[in-house]
C-alpha cells in the first residue's frame, strides 16, 4: 500500500502544472532575476579604500599600541583605509573638506570623530572598538601573567625579566587574535550569495505547497478522492508518509535543478562547502514537507486558506529570519530569540551564515539537528492528527 | 442475515437535525434503496455509516462489527460511490481504477483481472488512457462507479449515482448495478429518483427531515398512497359543469384541470377509462391523448408528505 500510493502521488504530482510550475520555473526564474539585479548592484557596492587621519595627542605606550593597530589597516591585503597623522585642527579642516570620512582621537580612550553616519563611518567605529577591546583583553592578561610569575616559587626577583617574559607571550597570544577582516569562501559572502540563500531557503519552504496538495487529496473533508481514501482500508500513517515522501522527492529534484542551473548557467560560486548547502537544503525541504502536512492536517478549512497560511508563515518565517534584512535577523535574536529558534526558515539561513562566520562546524550542526526535530514533530502530530478523524461536516 | 444494523443514528448541524433517530437494516444480497427529496438526509445516513461523520447518537455496525474509522477489516468489505465524482485529473482512466483498486487489493496480478472486470461492467474499455477531463459526464459517472467497485466489495454504496447523466448512461449504470447485485453484493442505493428504485431496489426507504416517512416494496408502499389508478386526457377548453360531473364518478378521489390537460385521480382501478371515455363521446366532448398509469412513489411521497418528492 504504501509504495503503491507513492507511485500514484508522485505520478499526480508530476503532473499537476502550476504545482511544478512553482517548484521548479518559479526558483529558478528568481534565480535569473537576482542574477541580473545584483550583479551590477554589487560592483557598485563594493567597498573603496577611504580616508582618516590620526591625532596623536599624548605620546604613550598605550597610544603606540593603538597606532601600531591603526597601522594593520592600512596595509597589506586587509587594507582598509589610508591614514594621515595630523593635528586635531588639520583633521578638522580635512573633515570638513570632506577628505577624510572621519579621524580619530589616540588617548587612553580613543575617541573616533565623524561628520554623519554611513557605511565607511560605521567600518571606522566598528575597527576602533575592536581595537581598543583587544588592547584591553592583553593588558587584563599581562596582569595575570605578572601576578602569577610573582607567586612562583621559582621567581628570582628579577621584575624587569619577569616583564619581558610576559610581553613575549601576550605577543605570542595577540598575533593568533589580531583584529582583522576575516574571508573564509573563495569569494565573500556578498549581497549576492545573501540573495541565492535566500532563494534555496524559500525554495526549501516551497515545499510545503507539495504536501499541502498531496495530503490535501486524502482528506474526506477537502475532497471527494478524499473521502474515497477514507473509507478505504488505508492506515493514515502509510498515506502521511508516502504522500510525504514522493512530495519530498519532487521538491529534490526541484532543489537540484535550481543547484544546476545556479552552479552551471549562472556560475554561482557556493565556496569550498558546497557539500554542507547541499546538507541544508535537503534537511531545509524536510522541513518545508513537514510544514505544509501539518498545515494541511491541522486546519479544517478550505484549500485556499490552507494555502494562505502557509505562505504567511513561510513569508513571515523568512522575514524574521532575515531574508528582506539581515537586520530583522539580529533584532530577533536579540529581543526574542524563541521565535527563530522555532523558525524552520531561521534554521536554514543560519546554517548557511554560520559556515561564512564561524570557524567551527557547531552552530551548523546545530541547525541540522534543529531542523530534523521539527520535521519529526510536525509529521508525527499530523498522523497523531488524522489518525482517528472523524468530521462533524463534509 | 443483516449486513448493516443501525439503531437511533443521530446527526446534528448545528442545531439541526439532518438524521432524526433513525433505525434500519440492510439485509444480505438485497438492494435497499434510500428514496427521498435533497436534504432529506440520505448522504448524511451513508457519510455516518462510513464513519467518514461525527453523530450524537446512535449505534451502527456492518457484518455484526461496530463501525468506526479504523475498523480496516470492515472496509475491505466495503465500496462506495459517492455523489461527486471521486478520480484524479492527472491520472488516466486505468491509473484511477488501479490507484482506488489499489487501497483494497495488494496483488497487482489479482488488480489488473478485477480492473477488466470493473472496465467490462461499465463499459469503458475502449477509454482506458483517457484523462477524466476528456470524458462526457456519463462516461465519467461510470468511472466514478468502476473506482468504486473494482476490488469487488461485498456491500456498495451508491449516492446518487445517476445524478446529471444522460439516458443512455443512466441505464448502463443502472443495468451494470443489476449485475453487481446478482454477482452477490449487497447494495444501498439513494437516489431522488423514484424510477430507478423502483427498477432496482428490493426494498425502500422513503426518508424526509432526516426521518423515515415508510418502509417496504414498491407494491406495499404504493398501497400506503391509498389510491389504484390515475387517467390523464388532454380536452381542449371543458367547461366548468363537465369537470363537476366527471367529479361525482364513482371512486374518484381527486380531479384537476389545468393546461387543457385533466387528470383524475381513482381510489379503486376498475373500468374507469371506459366510464369516462363513454362520457366524453356522448356530450361530443373532443379529446386527443389519454393513457392509464398506477399510483408511483411521487403519489405515495406526496400522500405522506403534501409535497411532490422533487420539491
Amino acid at each position: 500500500m504504501f509504495w503503491h500510493n507513492f507511485k500514484y502521488t508522485l505520478k499526480n504530482l508530476l503532473k499537476n502544472k502550476p504545482l511544478i510550475f512553482w517548484t521548479f520555473a518559479f526558483p529558478l526564474i528568481l534565480g535569473n532575476l537576482f542574477f541580473l539585479a545584483f550583479q551590477d548592484i554589487e560592483k557598485k557596492e563594493q567597498l573603496e579604500i577611504f580616508n582618516i587621519a590620526i591625532v596623536e595627542k599624548e605620546k604613550t605606550d598605550h597610544t603606540q599600541i593603538l597606532k601600531n593597530a591603526y597601522m594593520t589597516f592600512s596595509e597589506g591585503e586587509s587594507e582598509l583605509f589610508h591614514i594621515e597623522y595630523v593635528s586635531q585642527e588639520k583633521a578638522e579642516d580635512l573633515l570638513s573638506d570632506k577628505e577624510i570620512i572621519g579621524y580619530v582621537i589616540l588617548s587612553e580612550n580613543p575617541k573616533v570623530v565623524v561628520s554623519k553616519n554611513g557605511i565607511e563611518e560605521t567600518i571606522l567605529k566598528t575597527v576602533t572598538e575592536s581595537i581598543v577591546e583587544e588592547i584591553s583583553l592583553a593588558t587584563t592578561i599581562q596582569k595575570e601573567k605578572i601576578i602569577d610569575g610573582l607567586s612562583k616559587p621559582e621567581f628570582d626577583g628579577n621584575i624587569e625579566f619577569l616583564k619581558i617574559q610576559v610581553q613575549k607571550e601576550v605577543e605570542e597570544i595577540l598575533k593568533n587574535t589580531t583584529v582583522s577582516l576575516k574571508d573564509n569562501s573563495p569569494t565573500n559572502l556578498s549581497y549576492t550569495m545573501v540573495e541565492f540563500y535566500t532563494l534555496i531557503a524559500m525554495t526549501c519552504l516551497y515545499g510545503g505547497m507539495l504536501t499541502m496538495t498531496s495530503i490535501n487529496n486524502n482528506l474526506a473533508n477537502m475532497c471527494s478522492t478524499g473521502k474515497r481514501i477514507a473509507v478505504a482500508p488505508t492506515k493514515k500513517r502509510n498515506v502521511i508518509f508516502s504522500s510525504v515522501l514522493a512530495s519530498f522527492l519532487v521538491q529534490l529534484l526541484g532543489l537540484a535543478l535550481l543547484f544546476i542551473y545556479t552552479i552551471f548557467v549562472l556560475n554561482v560560486d557556493y565556496g569550498n562547502k558546497i557539500f554542507f548547502i547541499f546538507l541544508l537544503s535537503i534537511l531545509g525541504s524536510l522541513a518545508g514537507v513537514a510544514l505544509g502536512c501539518i498545515i494541511a492536517t491541522l486546519l479544517k478549512t478550505n484549500e485556499n486558506t490552507k494555502i494562505g497560511i502557509l505562505l504567511a508563515v513561510t513569508m513571515s518565517g523568512s522575514f524574521f529570519s532575515g531574508m528582506m534584512g539581515i537586520t530583522m535577523k539580529y533584532q530577533i535574536d536579540k529581543n526574542i530569540p524563541i521565535i527563530n529558534y522555532l523558525n524552520p526558515a531561521n534554521m536554514i539561513t543560519d546554517g548557511l551564515y554560520s559556515l561564512y562566520y564561524y570557524q567551527t562546524n557547531t552552530k551548523f550542526y546545530f541547525n541540522v539537528i534543529s531542523l530534523l526535530i521539527f520535521s519529526a514533530l510536525l509529521i508525527i502530530l499530523s498522523i497523531e492528527e488524522l489518525r482517528r478523524q472523524k468530521y462533524d461536516s463534509i | 442475515m443483516n449486513c448493516i444494523e443501525i439503531k437511533n443514528l443521530t446527526k446534528k448541524y448545528k442545531d439541526v437535525k439532518a438524521v432524526d433517530n433513525l433505525s434500519f437494516e440492510v439485509k444480505e444480497g438485497e438492494i435497499l434503496g434510500l428514496l427521498g427529496p435533497n436534504g432529506s438526509g440520505k448522504s448524511t445516513t451513508i457519510n455516518c455509516i462510513l464513519s467518514l461523520l461525527n453523530y450524537e447518537k446512535g449505534e451502527i455496525k456492518i457484518f455484526n462489527t461496530l463501525m468506526s474509522p479504523t475498523a480496516y477489516e470492515v472496509k475491505k468489505q466495503i465500496g462506495v460511490v459517492f455523489q461527486d465524482v471521486a478520480v484524479f485529473d492527472n491520472l488516466t482512466v486505468y491509473e484511477n481504477i488501479d490507484y482506488f483498486c489499489g487501497l483494497y487489493i495488494n496483488s497487482k496480478e489479482k488488480r489488473k483481472e478485477y480492473i477488466k472486470d470493473a472496465l467490462d461492467l461499465v463499459e469503458l474499455n475502449e477509454f482506458t488512457n483517457y484523462y477524466p477531463k476528456q470524458l462526457s459526464g456519463g462516461l465519467l459517472r461510470r468511472l466514478n462507479i468502476a473506482c468504486g467497485i473494482a476490488h469487488k466489495p461485498k456491500l456498495i454504496f451508491l449516492d446518487e449515482p445517476t445524478v446529471a447523466v444522460d439516458p443512455q448512461s443512466r441505464n448502463s449504470i443502472l443495468e451494470g448495478i443489476k449485475k453487481l447485485r446478482d454477482l452477490g453484493s449487497t447494495i444501498v442505493y439513494t437516489t431522488h429518483y423514484m424510477e430507478e428504485v423502483e427498477i432496482l431496489c428490493d426494498r425502500i426507504i422513503i426518508l424526509d427531515n432526516g426521518k423515515i416517512l415508510a418502509t417496504g416494496d414498491k407494491d406495499e408502499l404504493k398501497k400506503l398512497a391509498k389510491i389504484e389508478e390515475k387517467v390523464t386526457i388532454e380536452i381542449m377548453d371543458l367547461k366548468k359543469s363537465h369537470i363537476k360531473e366527471i367529479e361525482h364518478f364513482p371512486n374518484v378521489e381527486n380531479i384537476s384541470y389545468e393546461n387543457n390537460t385533466l387528470q383524475i385521480v381513482y381510489k379503486k382501478g376498475k373500468n374507469n377509462v371506459v366510464e369516462l371515455l363513454e362520457y366524453l363521446n356522448q356530450n361530443k366532448i373532443k379529446y386527443n391523448k389519454i393513457f392509464s398509469e398506477r399510483p408511483s412513489l411521487n403519489d405515495v411521497f406526496l400522500y405522506l408528505t403534501g409535497k411532490e418528492l422533487r420539491d
